[in-house]
Parts: C-alpha cells; sequence; structure tokens
C-alpha cells in the first residue's frame, strides 16, 4: 500500500480511514474488522454506521469481495467470492464500471459480475461517502483501489491524508533486499526487535540459513522464538507492561508506554541496550522523559500527557494530491497476470493469533475463531462444493447421517496442501461462503518448542506457502490439494451452524423488510402479552401464576445490538481476563469442557439451494441472561443460586456441590461447570495428572504456576473443582462502583459500573446500567428501539435482563412474512419464517 | 420380670387350636399367652385381647411429621432467611407437598416401628425365654398359669382334652433380659428349671 | 366385611406339592443352613470383583472431578442419573409386590415378596450411589441437610426437586428397610430356634431381637404391616413421581412434560417386576424353591409386565401426540427429530427402547409364553435393558439438542469410569443379593404358612367337602369373623 500511495502521488504513507463517515464500503478482500490496519479504530467507526434508528432506518452498505469468509466478509450485506488471483481483476473491473478509465477484464461468474456493478453504482451514488479498501499486498491493485477512490471522492471525506496512519511503514522490497544483502555477506551486524522473520518471512527457512552469514545477530525477543533461536546473541527486552515507551500511531496522536510492574526477570528494554552501546549511559526511562519534556513544553505537561496517555495535536482534514499517472501501467500488469486454475491458498490472520504474536497467549489460542469457532490449531476451511468434489462429502445433499457424523465428531478428514517440495497435511472444516476453489489457512501457527507450553505443537505453519510477487509478498498462492484419507480432531466450541428459523433465538431481518414490516418483531412480542398478558397485556406479570418480587433501587439490565458486534471475540478475552476464568486446554474444548462465560454464538444465514452462497452470519453474544425468573434458581438443592435485590442471578461458589441440575435446566446453556482440577485450586494434591480420561494438555499447569498467577484478578474468587459458574455482570465492577459511590456519599452514576465486555467492545455493542433509572444509556437504548428489541426465549417466561437488536443487514430482500396470524400464535418461532429465503 | 409356673400345651393344627382357645376361656383359665408360628386371623379376638393402638400411634407420628415439615419450612424460608429462588414467592407451599408428604411417610414409619419394638420389648440382644422353639416352626403353643388357685394336674388334663399335644409344666421367665443365644445367660443368675 | 379362609379349587395352588407347616420351614432355611455351592461362590466373587471395579471407578472420579466421564457443558447429565432412575425404578416393584398386594389381599406375594422388597432395598442402595458420586464437590454433600449451622443459619432451597429427591429417597429407603426388617423377624426367629452352630444361635439371636411368637405381638405385627404397606403404597407412587419432577419441572422439552409421574412409575414397576423375574427364575432353581416360587407366580408377574409395559407404550405414544398436537416447535423438535428420527445421532436409541419395552412384551399375552421359564428369563433381561434406554433417551437426547442451536452438543457416549461406576452398582447389588441368600430366608417362611391352608396344593385336595358343606355351616367355619 506504501508504494501504491508513492506511485499515485500522496507519498509513502498511510493514510487514516473514516469508516463512521462512508455509506457505501466496498471491501476488496479487506479484512479490515479483523486484522487490516487498525481493526479496533475500525470497527468504531464501522459500528457507529451501523446503529439504525428506528425513526429513519438508515445503516451504512457494506459489500465484500474475497475468495474466503472473513470476519469482515461475515458482516457484510452483500457479499462475493472470486479466487484469491482474481482480486486485481475485481478491483479493475470495479473501476471500470465507476468511471471507465480502464477497460474491464471478463469476469465469468455473473453473479460477481452483478454484484461489481452494483457495488459501482451505489459508490457512484454516494459519490463523496464511499471507500472502498483492499487488503492485497499487490503494489497494482492498490494503484487501482487508489484511483477508485479518487474517482468516488473519498479523498478528503473517507479518506484522510491530513491525520497518516503510521502502522506500517516497512517494504516488503527492503526485506527481500537484506536478505540477499545476508546472504552476500554484506552485512556485519543484524539486531532484530519486535520482529520474528524466520518464522514470519515466507521464506524464512532461507532467513534462518543467512543469518549464520551474519557476523553479529543480536535478538531482543522476550522469548526464544524461532529467529532467537538461530541468533548470536538474546538480550530480551522487557515486555511490554514492564516497558517505558511511546508510539505515534496516527500523526498528530502520540500515545506513551510506562510500567506497570518492576521487570520480573533479568531484562533490559532493547532502547536503554542501544542507548548504552552507542556509549549513552542513561537509561530509556530518562532519555524519553527528557525528549518529550522538551517536545511538549515542560515535565510537568509532560507528566499530565503521561497520566493520561496521550498526548493529541489535532490534525487537518486533507485530500491528499492524487495522481493517476500510474494507473494504466498497474492495470496492464493486472491484466497480464496469468489466471490461476486449480485451488488457491488463501494465508489469513486469525483475529486472536494475528500474524503469530498470539500464539503465545492461552488466552487467545482458547478464542474460539469468529468463524471457524475453533480454536488451538489451524485447519483449512473449504467449501461445500470442494468437500463433496475432493473428499466425497455432501453436506447439502448428502444423507442426514453423513452430515450428522461430520457435524457431531471433532475428527475431521485431513487433506495434504503442496507447493512443489512444500506441504502441511491438516485437517479441513467445510463452511458456506468460501469460494469454489479456494481453501483458508490461518498463520501463526505450528511454533517452535521452545516458544512454551501454550504454542507449541499447535497447528501447522503456512506462512512458506507465501510467494513473492514482484516485490512484494503475496499471501494467496495455487496449490495441490490431496485426500489424505484419514481424520484429525479439530477443537471446535460450537459445532452446528444454523439458528433453524428459531424466531425465539434469534431475529435478523433485512432493511428493505425492517422499512416494509416495522413492527413485525412488536408485533410477536405482543401476542405473547395477547395469549398470556390477560387483563392489562403485562406478559411479565400475568403470564405467572405467582406474583412478581420488588426491585427497587437498582436492576441490572444489559442490551446487545446485533448489528454492532462483529464477532471478534474481545469481549469473551476481557471477560475470561476479568472473572479469572481457567483455560483448559485442547483436550478439554475437545471434550466440550470450555469454561466461557460469554460466548459469540455464530450462526450462517445460508441459501438453503446454494448452501455456499452465504446470505449473512449472525453472531449472538451469549452469556447469563440474570433471569428473574431464572429456571437455574429454582433447581438448586442447596441454594447456591439465587437472585439479588438488583436483579443479578447471584452465584454462590463455595455453596455449590456440582449437581449440575443448573446448567440442565438453563435453557440457554449458559453455565460452565469446573469438569477437572483447572486451576489446580481445590484442595486435592497432584489430581491434574490424570492419565487415562482427560489428560490436561500442558498449557493448563503453565496457567497456574507462580509466575502466570499473578494475572489473576484479586477481586474475583479462584473457583475450585466441581463448581458451577457463570457470567455474574461483572458483580465485583458493581460492588466496587456502588461502595465508592457510597463513600462519596451520592447515587451511583450511569456508566461508573462497566461490565469487562461492554468496556472491550469497539462496535460498543453492549450497553450495561440501571434500568429502573430512566435516563440511563440502557434504559433509553430500551426505550428508542422497541422495533428491533427481543428477548432470547421470551416465551419461556424466565424474564432474562438482557435485550438484543435485532440484526439487519443492508439488502434489498424482502424476507416473506408469516402472513396474517389467523392462529393464536402460542410461541412465536415458526419454523418457516427465516429459514426459507 | 420373675419366673413363674405354666402349664405348657402344644398344638399342631389350627383348627384344633382356635375351639381349644375358646374352652379354655370359658373354662376361665388365665391364658398366658398363645405362640404361633404364623398370626392366626381371629386369634387375638378368640383370646380377649384388646386392638392395637399402633394404629393411632402411627397417625399421630405422621402428623407430626407433617406439622414438623410444614412448620419448619415456612419458618426457614419466609421468616429466617427469605431468598429469591427463580422469582418464586416465599412462602411456595406446592413445592413443599413432596418433602411435607414424605417426612409425614418417615415420621410415621419410624414410629411406628420404634413403638413397635419398644411395645413388644423387642431389640438386638434382647433374650426372652422361650416355651418350645418349634413355636417358631410348625406348633402352637398355649401357656396357661399356675395360680395358688389351679391345679397342676386339672390343667394338664384340661389342656389334653382340648387336643393338646405333649402337655408339661414349665418355669418359665416371662420378661427379658440382655443375652446372647449362644451362651445360656441367665437373668439375674437365677437358674431356670425346666419341668419335665 | 371379612375375609374368607376359602379359596376356591378351581384356582391354582401357590405351594405346591404335598407341604406341612415343617416341611415349608426346611425346604426354605434348607439354603440358609447349609454351606454355600460352588455355584453361591463363583456368583459371589464375581460381584465382589464388579464392585472393585466400580469403588477404583468412583475413586477416580473423585480425586481427578467429575470430568473423569464424557459429560459436557451441553450433556451435564449422562450415564449417572440415568443409572440412578434405572436403580430406583427397579427398587419399586418390591415395595409393590410387600405393600400394594398386601392392600388388595393378593396371596401369591407371599412367594416372591421377600426377595422382592430385599431387591428394592439393594437396589434403592445402588440408585443413591448416582446422586452422591455425580456431584463435583461430594465432600459437601451434607449441604443438602437442613441442619441448624453457624453460615446465618443457611437453609436449604425447599423449592429444588433435587432436595425432594434427598428427602424422597431417604424416606424409601427407610421405610423399605423397616417393612423388610420387621416382616423378617419372625422368620429370623425360625432360622434362630432352629440353629445348631454357635454363630448362627448368636448372629440369629441378634437379629430376631427376641421374637417369640406370641399373639400378641402377631396383632401389633399385622397391624404394623397393614399400616406400612397402606404408607408403602402412596410411597411408592409418590418416591418415582418425585423422581420424575427431577424432569417434569424443568424447561428443557422433553423434560418438561406432565405425563411423566405416572408414566415413570408404571415404569418402575415394569423394570421392577422384571428385575424380579431376573433374579427368582434363578433363586428358584439353585434354591430349589420351584414348589414355592410357582409357575403361577411367574405367570401373573409376567401378566403385570405386560400390563404395566402397555401403560408405558401408550405413554410414550401420548407424548408423541402432545408434541405434534401442541404446535410447540421447540417440543416437536425434541420429539420427532432428537428420538423418532432414526437418522438422528441417538434415534437408534429410542427405537430400541420402543421394541424392547413397547413391542416385545405384548408377547405375554399368550398364555404359553408366559409360562415358559426361558422366555420369561430372556424377556426380563430385555425389559430392564429398554428402560435403561428409556431413562437414557429422556435425559440425554432432550438435552443434547435443545433450545439454542449453539449449544447442540457433540456425540457422547460414556468413558471407562463411568462404564465402571455401574458395573459397580451390579456388584453391588449382587454381593449383597448372594449375601441376603446365603444368610436370610429369600421367602417369607411365616407368610407361606398362612396361606398354606388355603392355596397349598394338598389343602386343595381336600376341598372337595368344603365345597359340599351347607351354607351356614361354611359361613361358620370358614369365614374369618366366623359368622359373626
Amino acid at each position: 500500500m506504501l508504494q501504491a500511495n508513492e506511485a499515485s502521488g500522496f507519498g509513502r504513507k498511510l493514510p487514516s480511514y473514516q469508516f463512521d463517515a462512508a455509506k457505501v464500503i466496498v471491501s476488496l478482500d479487506a479484512d479490515f474488522l479483523g486484522n487490516w490496519m487498525n481493526p479496533v479504530e475500525n470497527g468504531v467507526g464501522y459500528g457507529k454506521g451501523r446503529k439504525i434508528d428506528e425513526k429513519n432506518p438508515q445503516m451504512s452498505k457494506h459489500y465484500q469481495f474475497e475468495g474466503h469468509l472473513s470476519t469482515t466478509g461475515a458482516n457484510a450485506d452483500e457479499r462475493f467470492t472470486h479466487r484469491p488471483s482474481e482480486t486485481g481483476a475485481v478491483a479493475l473491473a470495479l473501476l471500470a464500471a465507476i468511471n471507465g478509465s480502464v477497460s474491464a477484464p471478463s469476469i465469468a461468474d455473473a453473479k460477481l459480475k452483478a454484484g461489481i456493478e452494483k457495488a459501482a453504482a451505489d459508490l457512484k451514488t454516494h459519490n463523496g461517502a464511499g471507500l472502498v479498501v483492499s487488503g492485497s499486498n499487490d503494489v497494482n491493485v492498490q494503484i487501482v483501489v487508489n484511483a477508485i477512490n479518487a474517482a468516488i471522492g473519498a479523498y478528503g471525506s473517507t479518506i484522510n491524508w491530513g491525520v497518516t496512519s503510521n502502522y506500517r511503514q516497512g517494504v516488503d522490497k527492503r526485506v527481500s533486499d537484506l536478505l540477499s544483502q545476508m546472504e552476500a555477506g554484506q552485512v556485519g551486524a543484524l539486531l532484530i526487535a519486535d520482529a520474528n522473520p524466520v518464522y514470519t518471512y515466507f521464506d524464512g527457512e532461507r532467513f534462518g540459513k543467512a543469518l549464520a552469514k551474519v557476523k553479529l545477530t543480536v535478538s531482543f525477543s522476550e522469548r526464544l522464538d524461532e529467529t532467537t533461536a538461530l541468533c548470536q546473541y538474546s538480550v530480551p527486552t522487557h515486555h511490554f507492561l514492564e516497558s517505558w515507551g511511546d508510539a505515534e500511531p496516527k500523526s498528530g496522536l502520540v500515545s506513551f508506554m510506562q510500567p506497570t510492574i518492576h521487570p520480573l526477570f533479568k531484562t533490559r528494554q532493547w532502547q536503554t541496550s542501544l542507548l548504552k552501546w552507542s556509549g549513552n549511559d542513561t537509561t530509556y526511562e530518562t532519555y524519553l522523559r527528557n525528549y518529550w519534556s522538551g517536545k511538549i513544553g515542560s515535565v510537568e505537561l509532560f507528566e499530565e500527557s503521561l497520566s493520561r496517555g496521550i498526548w493529541e495535536t489535532p490534525g487537518t482534514v486533507s485530500a491528499g494530491a492524487y495522481s493517476g499517472g500510474a494507473l494504466a501501467n498497474a492495470a496492464n500488469a493486472i491484466s497480464a497476470a496469468p489466471k490461476v486454475s486449480g485451488a488457491e491458498i488463501v494465508l489469513y490472520q486469525k483475529v486472536s493469533i494475528g500474524a503469530g504474536a498470539g500464539a503465545s497467549n492461552p488466552w487467545l489460542q482458547e478464542l474460539p475463531d469468529p468463524i471457524s469457532k475453533a480454536c488451538w490449531g489451524n485447519y483449512a476451511l473449504i467449501s461445500m462444493k470442494m468437500a463433496k468434489e475432493l473428499l466425497g462429502l455432501d453436506l447439502v445433499n448428502g444423507s442426514e447421517k453423513s452430515k450428522n457424523n461430520y457435524e457431531y465428531y471433532p475428527q475431521k478428514p485431513v487433506i495434504k496442501i503442496a507447493i512443489g517440495e512444500k506441504s502441511v497435511e491438516l485437517p479441513v472444516l467445510v463452511i458456506p461462503g468460501m469460494n469454489e476453489n479456494t481453501i483458508a489457512v490461518a498463520v501463526g501457527y505450528g511454533r517452535a518448542d521452545s516458544l512454551g507450553k501454550t504454542a507449541a505443537g499447535i497447528g501447522a505453519n503456512v506462512y512458506p506457502f507465501a510467494k513473492l510477487n514482484g516485490e512484494t509478498v503475496s499471501y494467496s498462492n495455487a496449490v495441490e490439494i490431496t485426500d489424505m484419507k484419514r481424520k484429525e480432531k479439530i477443537a471446535q466450541m460450537q459445532i452446528h451452524n444454523s439458528y433453524e428459523g428459531r424466531l425465539d433465538v434469534v431475529r435478523e431481518t433485512t432493511l428493505a423488510t425492517f422499512k416494509q414490516r416495522p413492527t413485525e418483531i412488536l408485533d410477536a412480542r405482543n401476542h405473547l402479552k395477547e395469549a398470556y398478558g390477560g387483563k392489562e397485556g403485562d406478559f411479565r406479570k400475568e403470564g405467572t401464576l405467582y406474583g412478581v418480587h420488588a426491585n427497587p433501587g437498582l436492576k441490572w439490565g444489559m442490551n446487545i445490538d446485533m448489528n454492532a458486534c462483529y464477532g471478534c471475540g474481545a469481549c469473551v478475552v476481557a471477560c475470561h481476563a476479568e472473572n479469572n476464568v481457567p483455560v483448559v486446554g485442547k483436550n478439554e474444548v475437545l471434550r466440550y469442557h470450555d469454561m466461557h462465560w460469554l460466548r459469540i454464538d455464530r450462526y450462517f444465514v445460508s441459501d438453503k439451494e446454494n448452501p455456499d452462497d452465504l446470505k449473512g452470519v449472525v453472531f449472538q453474544p451469549m452469556m447469563c441472561q440474570h433471569c428473574d425468573n431464572a429456571p437455574c434458581e429454582n433447581v438448586c438443592p442447596v441454594a447456591a443460586t439465587n437472585h439479588s435485590s438488583e436483579g443479578i442471578n447471584q452465584m454462590a461458589y463455595n455453596r455449590c456441590i456440582g449437581t449440575r441440575y443448573c446448567a440442565n435446566n438453563c435453557p440457554y446453556k449458559v453455565r460452565r461447570f469446573n469438569w477437572a482440577d483447572y486451576t489446580g485450586a481445590d484442595s486435592f494434591k497432584n489430581n491434574q495428572d490424570q492419565q487415562t480420561v482427560g489428560k490436561l494438555n500442558d498449557v493448563v499447569f503453565q496457567m497456574n504456576d507462580e509466575l502466570t498467577r499473578m494475572v489473576l484478578n484479586p477481586d474475583v474468587t479462584v473457583r475450585s473443582r466441581g463448581v458451577m459458574e457463570k457470567c455474574s455482570f461483572c458483580v465485583q465492577r458493581t460492588q466496587a462502583a456502588k461502595l465508592q459511590a457510597k463513600k462519596e456519599n451520592r447515587p451511583l452514576l450511569d456508566g461508573e459500573a462497566k461490565t469487562a465486555c461492554q468496556q472491550a467492545c469497539a462496535g460498543d455493542a453492549i450497553i450495561f446500567g440501571n434500568v429502573n433509572d430512566p435516563n440511563t444509556q440502557i434504559s433509553k437504548v430500551r426505550e428508542e428501539n422497541p422495533q428491533r428489541s427481543f428477548l432470547v426465549l421470551e416465551q419461556l417466561h424466565v424474564l432474562p435482563n438482557v435485550t438484543y437488536l435485532a440484526k439487519v443487514r443492508n439488502t434489498d430482500e424482502i424476507i416473506p412474512g408469516k402472513g396474517h396470524h389467523a392462529k393464536p400464535a402460542t410461541e412465536h418461532a415458526g419454523a418457516e419464517e427465516g429459514a426459507h429465503h | 420380670m420373675s419366673v413363674k409356673k405354666f402349664v405348657v400345651g402344644n398344638f399342631d393344627d389350627e383348627a384344633v387350636l382356635f375351639p381349644a382357645v375358646k374352652k379354655v376361656r370359658r373354662a376361665g383359665y388365665r391364658i398366658h399367652d398363645v405362640f404361633t408360628p404364623f398370626p392366626i386371623h381371629g386369634l387375638d379376638k378368640e383370646m380377649g385381647l384388646r386392638d392395637t393402638s399402633l394404629h393411632t400411634a402411627g397417625f399421630i407420628f405422621g402428623i407430626t411429621g407433617t406439622t414438623t415439615a410444614v412448620s419448619f419450612i415456612t419458618w426457614a424460608l419466609t421468616t429466617d432467611w427469605p431468598i429469591n429462588f427463580g422469582g418464586k414467592p416465599f412462602f411456595s407451599l406446592p413445592a413443599w407437598i413432596p418433602i411435607t408428604f414424605e417426612l409425614t411417610v418417615l415420621f410415621a414409619a419410624v414410629g411406628m416401628v420404634l413403638t413397635f419394638c419398644w411395645l413388644c420389648q423387642l431389640a438386638p440382644f434382647v433374650k426372652k425365654d422361650h416355651f418350645n422353639p418349634r413355636s417358631t416352626d410348625d406348633t402352637f403353643v398355649m401357656a396357661l398359669e399356675c395360680t395358688d388357685k389351679t391345679n397342676d394336674e386339672e390343667l394338664i388334663a384340661f389342656l389334653n382334652s382340648v387336643g393338646a399335644k405333649d402337655v408339661s409344666v414349665q418355669y418359665r421367665e416371662t420378661g427379658w433380659w440382655l443375652g446372647r443365644y449362644d451362651q445360656d445367660t441367665v437373668k439375674y443368675g437365677k437358674k431356670v428349671e425346666a419341668a419335665s | 366385611m371379612a375375609l374368607l379362609r376359602y379359596e376356591s379349587q378351581a384356582r391354582p395352588p401357590l405351594v405346591d406339592g404335598s407341604k406341612d407347616y415343617h416341611q415349608v420351614t426346611e425346604d426354605i432355611c434348607r439354603p440358609v443352613e447349609t454351606k454355600p455351592s460352588k455355584l453361591w461362590w463363583v456368583g459371589f466373587l464375581i460381584s465382589v470383583v464388579l464392585l472393585i471395579f466400580g469403588i477404583i471407578s468412583v475413586a477416580v472420579e473423585v480425586i481427578y472431578g467429575t470430568g473423569q466421564w464424557n459429560l459436557n457443558k451441553t450433556i451435564g447429565w449422562g450415564w449417572d442419573i440415568t443409572n440412578f432412575v434405572w436403580w430406583v425404578g427397579i427398587g419399586h416393584a418390591g415395595t409393590l409386590i410387600s405393600a400394594i398386594l398386601l392392600l388388595f389381599r393378593q396371596g401369591w406375594r407371599t412367594g416372591v415378596n421377600r426377595a422382592a422388597e430385599a431387591m428394592t432395598i439393594f437396589a434403592v442402595m445402588c440408585a443413591g450411589q448416582f446422586p452422591i458420586w455425580h456431584m463435583g464437590r461430594v465432600w459437601d454433600a451434607f449441604f443438602v441437610l437442613p441442619y441448624p449451622n453457624t453460615r446465618g443459619p443457611l437453609w436449604v432451597n425447599f423449592n429444588s426437586p433435587l432436595l425432594w429427591d434427598v428427602f424422597a429417597i431417604s424416606t424409601y429407603f427407610t421405610v423399605s428397610l423397616l417393612f423388610w426388617y420387621s416382616g423378617l423377624l419372625p422368620d429370623l426367629a425360625t432360622l434362630r430356634d432352629r440353629a445348631k452352630v454357635k454363630w448362627r444361635k448368636f448372629f440369629y439371636g441378634v437379629a430376631a431381637f427376641g421374637w417369640t411368637g406370641s399373639t400378641k405381638h402377631w396383632q401389633r405385627h399385622e397391624a404394623l404391616s397393614l399400616v406400612l404397606a397402606g404408607l408403602s403404597t402412596p410411597l411408592v407412587l409418590s418416591v418415582h413421581t418425585i423422581v420424575s419432577f427431577d424432569f417434569a419441572t424443568s424447561v428443557i422439552p422433553g423434560w418438561h412434560t406432565t405425563i411423566f409421574p405416572p408414566y415413570f412409575v408404571a415404569g418402575a414397576i415394569f423394570s421392577g417386576f422384571a428385575m424380579v423375574q431376573t433374579l427368582l427364575l434363578v433363586t428358584r432353581k439353585v434354591l430349589a424353591l420351584e414348589d414355592y416360587i410357582t409357575i403361577e407366580h411367574i405367570e401373573v408377574m409376567n401378566k403385570v409386565i405386560v400390563l404395566t409395559g402397555s401403560i408405558v407404550g401408550i405413554a410414550y405414544l401420548t407424548e408423541l401426540f402432545m408434541a405434534w398436537y401442541s404446535a410447540v416447535p421447540a417440543e416437536n423438535f425434541a420429539f420427532f427429530e432428537n428420538r423418532l428420527n432414526l437418522n438422528s445421532p441417538y434415534g437408534w436409541s429410542y427405537w430400541l427402547m420402543m421394541g424392547c419395552n413397547v413391542l416385545s412384551p405384548q408377547i405375554f399375552w399368550f398364555r404359553k409364553m408366559r409360562r415358559n421359564i426361558l422366555l420369561t428369563f430372556f424377556m426380563s433381561i430385555l425389559v430392564n435393558i429398554g428402560m435403561w434406554f428409556e431413562r437414557f433417551v429422556i435425559i440425554v437426547t432432550s438435552i443434547y439438542r435443545d433450545y439454542l442451536p449453539s449449544s447442540w452438543s457433540t456425540y457422547y457416549s460414556p468413558s471407562i469410569w463411568e462404564i465402571g461406576f455401574y458395573m459397580g452398582t451390579f456388584g453391588l447389588f449382587f454381593t449383597c443379593y448372594f449375601l441376603f441368600a446365603k444368610f436370610f430366608p429369600v421367602i417369607a417362611i411365616a407368610e407361606i404358612k398362612h396361606i398354606l391352608k388355603k392355596n397349598g396344593e394338598s389343602y386343595k385336595n381336600n376341598m372337595t367337602e368344603v365345597e359340599q358343606e351347607e351354607i351356614n355351616k361354611f359361613g361358620h367355619d370358614h369365614s374369618h369373623d366366623h359368622g359373626a
């Protein structure tokens, strides 16, 4: 991108992207919510555009063109698949459709062609409010994309050159040049910090060999990673939580890092090392302070910025100076590129593992990928068509038994992926929404043993399948796939992918349908009131034999906007970190013993006739609903779970004797049981070494040693074996906030108690607060969104305290309604509506 | 309690025993007891025994159980520590019916059995004097008390006339004591004479 | 109205052979008083081995956690509660035979009630193992008892069906034990009085509590038995009803059905009688008690089996009907997809259940089949297998795919420790039963003697003269109150 921007006249820089200003977003294989540029910033902006004001329903339109199903693609309104090698052709076709400045290449797929034309028309209509991004690492493609953005007036409106993004500043050519120089013996010394080229570079093996030719090699990595193992010296730097530092992610926004803990081991900040070696005896801290105090103005001002964490100088909005000179050559290069036949592989980054940095973090390894819901390993994502042709696995028209066998057993067929001599063998996962010739494998796996118990031996390293395309590295390639006729287990946390038309669980619709029948969901809910609400139409009070307990004062409630949630899983990790949720390891996840209090249920909405064609993906964060008529509370024999006067379903860990009746009775299945001694916290010594059944992975022990136990939140109990646990609405935080307010002799303010998941969500999907106060954000959200609000399984009258806002995707499709309700619907979970699209 | 003298007659058919009991009673002799290997319907009436009040005791125990259950649960869940379980009201009597019923039955059963054992003087290590070990096998044993007013020979003759076999005079301990059946333990150190 | 002590010659005898009271005593006491046979030793040792396997399995589970079983976040109960309900159900037949048949004045119960009651007690002991060891923190099991404590005092949740289970099962065990033992007292006295060896005199002397056979004591004993029977009858119905409430009061489709109480009780009687058949067919052969546990007994129990099996079958069909008629999609799914659909992962278990429980007992409509020993034995095993699968179907197929499709679970099959635990309860049951058959009379001696004159073969042969008696004389001689 840097080179493309340079060629387009902007200089070797990256701009800021304003997703919130974009009414039409076209992504050409850019996983901008997953790992492209700054996904969190993108998510915040994108989320704003997805929120719907019921009085004037509008939302941004997101088109995605890609070969594999990425997290971003899952959230797209309209999605078109193509081969990864066709990205360039798609970009050209789009530009041609917009302003004809290049000749359109032939696109064989009619659907794809129509999609490109539709996207082009939309961009033209919304000139100045459109944004086209591409994740391609091909300079020519990015040049074409720049031309598109210029043509649609994105520069200065949705793309701002006044504030540059500084996340990426290097280009691939520099690395390949370095490699040649190293091999030629021209490099005397190589110092490596924050990089692991032996692993992440596509020709890592070659790099590793070349290191031997450098006279002095020093690695500053904290871990004994693949590169460090081959360097002469390892001078480990501090962990980022022990470090001083500065960063300017966007021009004008300087961010400061300061340590939160004294260095635990014998490490030294690499910056201090450099200072020392250059003859300057100051510590980096002093150096940093002096520099910035000078820059900002004074020591006091620096201290203030340091405590705030940032120092901002406001930027300007600038459209930059676009020049289309490089366009023609780029277009020709793309058209001339050879077409690929056969299978193609796409190497993608998982939201959790990224390029490989997350591989040593057990929380990230255990976070299920939003698309595959699999963790602790990588695998090949393949289309349903490929599954049938290559593996004889027909998940569309095959027998129910064969479909069930695929779904219910963790063993999946293994394929060999080969390019020439290089090959890996990985199990497959068949998902809709894949291009039929594409397989996708995540990078970041297949690490060296020296990286520790978490990362070692998990998955396979597929970086070697990237290739050099001109001067840049391309992360897609043509491959040969063979069926290895054996199976390997994939640890998935969710195995069923469809919500089976159960409207009482998920409500999703299109914008057109919503505009046409805005009260559909509300009507369905009112039916319940009519059927059971009796005289006053109060389903809550009258749909039961019993009275209703009063909730004077505070009543906690939560609202989740399914439109703003794009499934990244940050909330899940936040919940883990906040609540000391144990990591169970791959073996236990395979046995369906995972411990996630909060999970993101992912449902594919697919065309029954052509299931590879994905209409949409629904992400539904599901946690304890804190039901006022909780079925779990009633059945606990020892009164370990009951309801507080603030509406929270309380769980008394030290009372629980582990009969698991509550988990069985929970219709949402949000309760998690400590099946084994994951934390080492029980009073039985040495009971983590079971061999016959349920052998625990090494990572479980790693999470419980003296060092890693420091990550535990002291405000939250560590549960022992045999005890049930679940989301507590971060009761430690609500209590702390109440206590603080009490000490200060004032009422609790809205937003003082934030749950961990709410705090971590970039899309601002989760809102939590006091529902008894009409001025809180949660009350307002519920009041302002009656047409999209629904409760999951409302008909059970368990009275959950979590409301959801229906997912609306911006398409013109009108979903057929249920017709007029002649029969008194007792439950509105009709199997017809929503299933036949 | 004490050793007494008895005239003991054995019968091997209840059809003979039954009228014999009638005749003995009409003759005015006091039947100490009749030992049978199995219950014979109507024999207790025939002997003039009053009806047992075990039924009443059982009923009272049962009612105690019901009251205990309902009052305790009510107190515990409405007064002492009311807890909101799934939105149910604090006083949720329907949910307490199973436990109430079970406690009624439990109290009644245990109470009755203990009362039964108490009344019949039955317990482990309780030993009693037996008139005829075959009274638990196939012999019906009638024991008549020998008082000052009775004449042993008369009694023996009378019993023989009503159909008894092996009529004998025995001295037997009427009460119970703690002992083991594998040892010849005696109560209070007294020896028991077993006459002919 | 008084009970007739006369029974028509037309009804077949319940005690075969020409027995008198002494013979009855001899026949039934002989197995107790002789040395254990080789067969007994083989059976006993196998049971002990199974028991030891069970103890090891439980120990592993308690040390390492419930995760040693293959239960998971969606399927929280599997083999553990299936086995629990299975064993409790089996136990109910014993109480039914003792109590309900006593109230209905069925003489045939006397041949089988002692063994059946023993079976009940052992079955409840086995059943009780499961709720105890399936707990995640079994050392805190005492939390279920409402005793005053320093934590508030914190009482228990009386609204919880599991707590009702605690009271129900302990009451059931206690009452069954008391009923069984109070009935045993006279028989133990018989053994005590016949004992020649020192340890027998001691053991039976202590066990018999000093029973003498006094009429007053018999009177109280009869009253006690009658009231205990009257208490046990609603107990049978209530205990399994309460066990069914574990499921019926939940919200899970497939569990949340009001038909469960009668359905479970009928099923309990069904499986219990089958187990009684299994035990008694072997016992009568090995202990040479065919004269007391006659073909009549076998046949009439088979009649009960076909009756209760049919009730259970009707219950299954009712469930299916209601699942359809209710038009509740979740309910419909639980029955037609999770169970009826043979292509679903557990569809096979539903059809196995149907075959064993509904179809196979229908063979007992035919008299010849009812009186066939080998067939009865085979059927009794089949019925118990079917009933095990019924509980498995109810528990697992309802819960592995319930409301939220995201929670639908992977395939559940038991781990070695779950199987070991179950085998261990068989070990416990049969160890106890073998010990029972060795040291206690398996037939109620006193009760047999009680019906001998009416139902014994030799006495029936002499009934012709009675049948020719004049009416008033008949009433006087043979009615319970002598015409009073």
